[in-house]
């Protein structure tokens, strides 16, 4: 794992700067379904995001099942 | 932590900002991105193009009609549907039409509805998009094809395929709903490469361009339908598709090939809008050739002989090919005049001569004052320029100065300029018509005449001795495209504006009681060719001036108020009793607000269809004749008789 995405809160900017979203601290554990801005396309622009950044590959369908942010940023670091 | 600061500085050099980027995503976290949308067209004109998707994601969540409360700024409606998931496209589209400076209202399709969008009938007061973009994918043929298949299978689903999409395209393109955009579709190699025997993965490849071959055609049929070529993207080394995305989100083409045919789009857009630039100013030394004129000499400079000469002559061929399309080329150089005319004239290694330019500015004041005096003296607007310079800082002065003006800048690597210059389509037009052939010509003519004009002691008596000639008539078929160019450019006198695509005006001039008129103009230096349009209704006593339109190369020659005369006499001798114009105020047209009011029209409120229009009448009581200086010869249609 690079310092790149060193915790959450890297993660948390990287959702507002590369995708536009405002994730707040207390909005990773939400359901997804909360957000009505969240897609899957969005998911996989976050897929390229991350792999560019941390030059590797993101298991994209375990991604694709996860339902927090949280999970997400699990899934990205594992 | 940002990407920005991973990413690898362009290597373009400091021209382009890296840290352009980090600025918009600072006003996105305090929230101030919609209020400051005024700053965005300056991030993002010198942003690298690699940033623009990561842009597009923040620019694209703000509410269109918010930013519109903050800023004046044009907005586009584009209708974007397709075989696939099309969503993707958003993002770098509203980036692309952010960098020139407009803002996208998108209206995205739902997967796979693109047919049954095409084909829907036009619903009675539903806003039109001015574009529709359909995205095509291999799935398009795909889909149809089930395994185990053979390449006959394939030929059967494109060929079937390709006949639906046809039908779609010509039902939408009936319906008058606007311009539509296609694409050709890259064949992926996970397609090609299932075959095993050699033999028939060529068939494959045949039978593939046979399909987007059919696709390119479209845009042949239908002059309201552009087909976007995708092999030349993909030939630059963008990668057609990605098999995740493609999998998991239907998304079929790569998000780096939506990026690159954004670009595409946005230009098309651009043309839609009447925004194609002009005239191309060139800096010399380091642009045109290599080396310092002013140190080397002109048989010192780098051109023809040499890697690095022949690259530059390279160049220059690159901007003749523009040229021979139309596009004014200028030069602006900190140099001693005469040695430049001297080196234009006589270097053989030179493709562009004295001659292949309509101005050459070489003097020692500052670019932006040379670029505003070529401006005027061709009497065309800054926005219609773009200045290609190597020097960072003359690049970064004019950027700064004239904010209308397009930079581009070519670095130390000559081999390079021309990618530099046609990274945007900056003159990418629907079609050439004879007008734009002989563009460079009629502005040396131009020069011409200003030098008689010179000789005469007044404007009138130069107006008198210039023998001018002007003509009204329903356009032949062949200037239908010039006319629809005209309406499509014109900025300034341009009363109604109303953007007519080619099928538009040619169903003008066969509806019942509508004429278009084509206004041609020529004089002792020259034939000015087909200078200005006008769109006449007929309405039971009353002729109404739908729109007029003028080309601002012939203003100021009395052939407006000829025109005004010829509409005029027309009316009375067909048993009109008034004649109506309108006046749609635009950002360049105000110059002629009070056009009408000064041709013996009277205001008589708003049009009750548009609430911006002016309705000005006139009631034939008393009929100026046209200016005497000029002989107007006037036909309006079959059954109209002729007044000369």
């Amino acid at each position: 794992m690079t310092t790149a995405l060193a915790d959450i809160e890297a993660f948390r900017t990287l959702l507002q700067e590369e995708l536009g979203l405002l994730v707040e601290a207390e909005d990773l554990d939400r359901p997804l379904d909360d957000f009505a801005d969240w897609d899957s396309v969005l998911l996989l622009r976050l897929v390229t995001v991350v792999e560019t950044l941390l030059g590797g590959r993101v298991p994209v369908v375990d991604l694709l099942e996860t339902r927090t942010f949280r999970q997400m940023y699990e899934v990205v670091v594992r | 932590m940002t990407e920005t600061e991973n990413r690898v500085a362009d290597p373009a050099g400091t021209w382009h900002a890296p840290q352009a980027l980090a600025t918009l995503r600072a006003l996105h976290r305090e929230g101030t991105l919609t209020a400051r949308y005024g700053r965005v067209r300056a991030l993002l004109t010198r942003m690298p193009a690699s940033d623009l998707p990561a842009a597009g994601q923040l620019l694209a969540r703000l509410d269109p009609r918010e930013v519109c409360r903050h800023t004046d700024v044009p907005v586009v409606a584009v209708s974007v549907t397709g075989h696939s998931t099309v969503a993707p496209l958003v993002a770098p589209l509203t980036a692309e039409l952010a960098r020139h400076g407009l803002l996208l209202e998108p209206k995205v399709a739902p997967y796979g509805s693109y047919l049954q969008d095409l084909m829907r009938p036009a619903t009675p007061g539903e806003d039109q998009p001015q574009v529709t973009l359909c995205l095509l994918d291999a799935h398009t043929v795909f889909d149809d094809v089930t395994v185990p298949w053979r390449v006959e299978d394939v030929e059967a689903a494109a060929r079937a395929r390709l006949s639906l999409v046809a039908g779609a395209v010509r039902a939408h393109q009936e319906a008058g709903r606007g311009l539509l955009v296609v694409n050709t579709v890259p064949l992926p190699r996970r397609y090609s490469h299932q075959l095993v025997d050699l033999r028939s993965r060529a068939r494959l490849g045949a039978v593939w361009r046979d399909f987007n071959r059919g696709l390119l055609l479209l845009a042949e049929k239908h002059p309201g339908v552009v087909t976007v070529d995708l092999d030349p993207l993909v030939a630059e080394g963008v990668p057609a598709w990605d098999a995740r995305t493609a999998q998991y989100a239907r998304a079929r083409l790569s998000d780096a090939l939506l990026a690159a045919y954004a670009r595409e789009a946005a230009h098309i857009v651009r043309a839609r809008l009447g925004r194609t630039r002009k005239c191309l100013v060139l800096d010399l030394d380091g642009t045109l050739w290599g080396g310092v004129l002013g140190e080397d000499g002109s048989a010192g400079v780098e051109l023809g002989a040499g890697l690095r000469g022949e690259a530059f002559q390279e160049f220059q061929r690159v901007l003749a090919q523009l040229a021979s399309q139309g596009v004014l080329l200028a030069v602006s150089s900190k140099n001693d005049s005469d040695t430049v005319r001297e080196t234009l004239r006589t270097h053989p290694a030179m493709v562009l001569r004295e001659d292949a330019f309509v101005r050459v500015n070489a003097n020692w004041k500052a670019k932006h004052d040379n670029l505003r005096d070529i401006a005027d003296r061709l009497g065309i607007g800054l926005d219609s320029f773009v200045f290609v310079d190597d020097s960072l800082f003359e690049c970064g002065l004019v950027a700064e100065q004239l904010p209308d003006v397009a930079v581009v800048r070519v670095d130390e690597e000559p081999a390079l300029h021309p990618s530099a210059l046609l990274a945007d389509g900056w003159f990418d037009l629907f079609e050439l018509t004879e007008a734009d052939l002989q563009r460079a010509g009629r502005y040396r003519t131009e020069a011409l005449r200003q030098e008689f004009r010179e000789d005469f002691g007044s404007y009138q008596d130069y107006l008198e001795g210039i023998g001018l000639e002007v003509v009204l008539r329903s356009p032949r078929e062949s200037e239908i495209g010039r006319v629809s160019q005209l309406t499509l450019r014109t900025n300034q006198f341009h009363l109604a504006t109303e953007r007519l695509q080619v099928p538009q005006v040619a169903a003008r001039t066969l509806r019942q009681g509508q004429h278009v008129i084509a206004v041609r103009a020529r004089d002792r230096f020259g034939d000015h060719g087909l200078v200005g349009a006008l769109f006449l209704r007929r309405e039971a006593e009353v002729l109404r001036i739908d729109n007029f339109v003028l080309s601002c190369r012939v203003f100021s020659r009395g052939i407006e108020s000829a025109c005004v005369a010829a509409v005029l006499e027309f009316a009375r001798n067909t048993g009109a009793n008034a004649v109506t114009g309108r006046y749609v105020p635009s950002p360049r047209n105000s110059a002629f607000s009070s056009f009408y009011a000064e041709h013996g029209f009277t205001v008589t409120g708003t049009d009750p269809d548009d609430h911006n229009a002016v309705v000005f009448r006139h009631d034939l009581g008393d009929v100026a004749p046209a200016p005497a200086h000029l002989r107007l010869h006037a036909a309006f249609g079959p059954s109209d008789g002729e007044t000369v």
